[in-house]
């Protein structure tokens, strides 16, 4: 009886507590709201409307069924994760660095993990072709340090990653950054120190589950990227699951809507996986 | 030869000297304290003997082996920091363990020394708790039993009250005192805070800007500053200008008032300027009884401190302040009434102007 009464208090609060919201508040969140919803809306309504005066999967069923579908996405979700991985091992070490022995040159890498957004992927991927088609040799000698790498499987996809984790860059420094803020890196650090830890040990045990959230973060924005990423890998002819969609939407109408709404479906869950493991607090538990 | 010597260590950031040609030995089981102002120093030679900073010149040997040049993981020596430093994802007894995680101990040594630690700062029942979910208090006694658990051979301290109030300041420099003198644990205390440094030391290095100014123990320190510095920074103190009229007699003259001095103006002479100090509880109104250094003087201003009254008085031209402890009897003068003060050949401190 009085957990019921307590219910209706608790209700009647939010009421009250909706209602003090200002009308332009609403406004404005409505507006942003429409604007985020409706074409996914409209890109629902369209695949589900496959057959004439039918409301069904079928355009769903059609482009699961599609080898190629399986085959590119999967493709793309190793080339993301591998992505993650080198963006992981490249990153934390000097976000780390940076903050703990070199806080001076913070400006001149923030610099350079904001020119992808400077420099078009389609300029990129030339320059990758150009440098990697040909055989690299030591330095003034015939010797070659490198196979062209454009010339084989396992080289192209080294490419392409390396391609991947230069797109992601901008948003991979900046969570780790971030993350990086919310602890103090420097007191941990000389506190594990003291205890006999190693650099590795300190990076591992200490530095990375405290930023847990924030690589969450970073991964998920890298993986939006290479998923859907289509000029690197069409001019390094490399399968994967962008050009798959983009070649998909120049012969179907209702397959590349039911594809992109699943990728959406597809970050949310992933979104929802990264509340799951911070506890909806954005950071680890304990990190207060 | 002393378990921990600090011989010649002088730190330098740039052209900036921090710390100068600092020297200190300190024996094994001694709890010794670095006290001084913001940028004295202090933390920078805390932190060079934990290995954060390398000296430029100097040598810190622990136990005779060199250590000046050794990382921070290759010296056995445990920190306690301002801010906790406890491993945010890790509970109470992870972070205690850790440090022997890392010297990969066996699993059954680790629980059993953490049990001890846990059991040794009373926290039983936080031991899978978070940080988050402690006190500040039960942090940084998280915190020293995470220092204790690897049995370091030096114990290093820096400011770990501050952050605390007062209330649990005081109960935790008393329990941190007990815990390092059941271990019989070397420890280094770096504070400002002149009364925490009193109360807890075997001795008191007090510093300013970079050098020592004394070495002494908590009596010596308070009682026998030996420079002005000293004397001003530890306790509270009454200092006017002075000057010798006799230095045999250990008589000076303040405003016309005269002193007598038990120490302090030998090597001087006549018409020398200098600054007499007197700390205010070595200050009484004067009896019958009392024949030294009773000079007259007017009742300026009474403030209630609760177990001391501290009362303003005018001697001369200076304005002097006395404490005497408070009880329900007390008869306090009335502002602007004439009376006498006096204070023992001993309390009367001459030190350079």
């Amino acid at each position: 009886m009085a957990s019921t009464q307590d219910g209706k208090v608790a209700e009647m609060n939010m009421l009250a507590r909706i209602r003090r919201i200002p009308f332009w508040s609403w406004f404005w969140f409505i507006l942003g709201a429409l604007y985020f919803i409706l074409p996914l809306y409209a890109t629902l309504k369209f695949s589900l409307g496959m057959e004439r005066d039918v409301i069904g999967f079928k355009a769903y069923g059609r482009a699961f069924e599609d080898p190629e579908f399986l085959s590119t996405f999967l493709y793309s979700n190793v080339l993301a994760l591998m992505t993650i991985i080198a963006s992981i091992v490249l990153i934390v070490p000097t976000a780390y660095w940076i903050r703990l022995r070199l806080p001076e040159a913070r400006r001149i890498v923030e610099f350079i993990t904001l020119l992808p957004f400077v420099v078009p992927a389609i300029i990129l991927v030339f320059g990758l072709i150009r440098i990697y088609s040909s055989p690299i040799n030591v330095p003034f000698t015939e010797m070659t340090l490198l196979q062209p790498l454009t010339t084989f499987e396992v080289g192209t996809d080294i490419l392409i990653v390396a391609g991947y984790v230069v797109l992601g860059l901008p948003y991979m420094y900046r969570s780790v950054d971030t993350g990086m803020r919310t602890v103090d890196v420097r007191t941990l650090t000389e506190a594990a120190q003291s205890l006999g830890a190693s650099w590795f040990t300190i990076i591992v045990r200490v530095i990375l589950p405290n930023i847990r959230a924030a690589l969450l973060s970073g991964a998920l924005l890298t993986f939006a990227i290479v998923v859907g990423e289509v000029t690197l890998a069409s001019f390094l002819g490399v399968p994967t699951f962008g050009p798959y969609l983009f070649l998909l939407g120049q012969h179907r109408a209702y397959e590349p809507a039911a594809l992109s709404f699943a990728s959406f479906l597809l970050t949310w869950a992933a979104m929802g996986l990264i509340q799951l493991f911070t506890g909806g607090q954005g950071q680890v538990s304990g990190a207060h | 030869m002393s378990y921990l010597s600090i011989s010649n260590v002088t730190k330098q950031f740039g052209d900036t000297v921090v710390v100068d040609n600092f020297n200190l030995d300190v024996e094994k089981g001694e709890f010794v304290s670095f006290l001084g102002p913001s940028g004295c120093g202090k933390t920078t030679t805390l932190r060079m003997v934990a290995g954060f900073e390398i000296p430029t010149s100097g040598k810190i040997l622990l136990d005779g082996a060199d250590i000046t040049d050794k990382a921070p993981n290759q010296r056995n020596v445990g920190m306690i920091f301002q801010s906790y430093a406890l491993f945010p994802n890790m509970t109470v007894a992870q972070n205690i363990g850790f440090g022997l995680r890392v010297r990969k101990e066996p699993e059954d040594t680790i629980k059993q020394r953490v049990d001890e630690m846990v059991g040794l700062i009373n926290l039983e029942k936080h031991a899978d708790k978070y940080p988050y979910q402690l006190s500040g208090g039960q942090q940084q006694r998280v915190s020293l039993a995470r220092a204790l658990a690897n049995r370091p051979q030096v114990l290093l301290l820096d400011e770990p009250l501050s952050a605390l109030d007062a209330k649990i300041r005081v109960s935790l420099r008393a329990e941190i005192r007990a815990i390092q003198r059941s271990l019989g644990i070397t420890a280094i205390f770096v504070t400002h805070d002149q009364e925490e440094a009193l109360s807890i030391s075997d001795r008191i290095v007090v510093m300013n800007t970079g050098e020592m100014e004394q070495v002494g123990t908590p009596f010596e320190i308070y009682n026998f500053p030996k420079t002005r510095f000293v004397a001003n920074f530890v306790g509270s103190l009454n200092t006017s200008d002075a000057e010798v009229i006799d230095p045999a007699k250990g008589l000076v003259s303040m405003d016309g008032v005269q002193f007598e001095a038990a120490e302090g103006t030998n090597g001087r002479t006549k018409g020398d300027k200098v600054k007499i100090a007197i700390r205010p509880e070595r200050l009484s109104f004067a009896s019958e009884q009392k024949k030294a250094n009773v000079v007259d003087c007017t009742i300026e201003n009474i403030t209630f401190l609760g177990s001391v009254v501290r009362i303003q008085v005018k001697i001369g031209n200076s304005k002097f302040n006395m404490d005497t402890f408070n009880n329900p009897f007390l008869e306090l003068p009335k502002i602007g009434a004439k009376e006498q003060v006096t204070c023992s050949k001993e309390a009367v401190l001459v030190l350079d102007e």
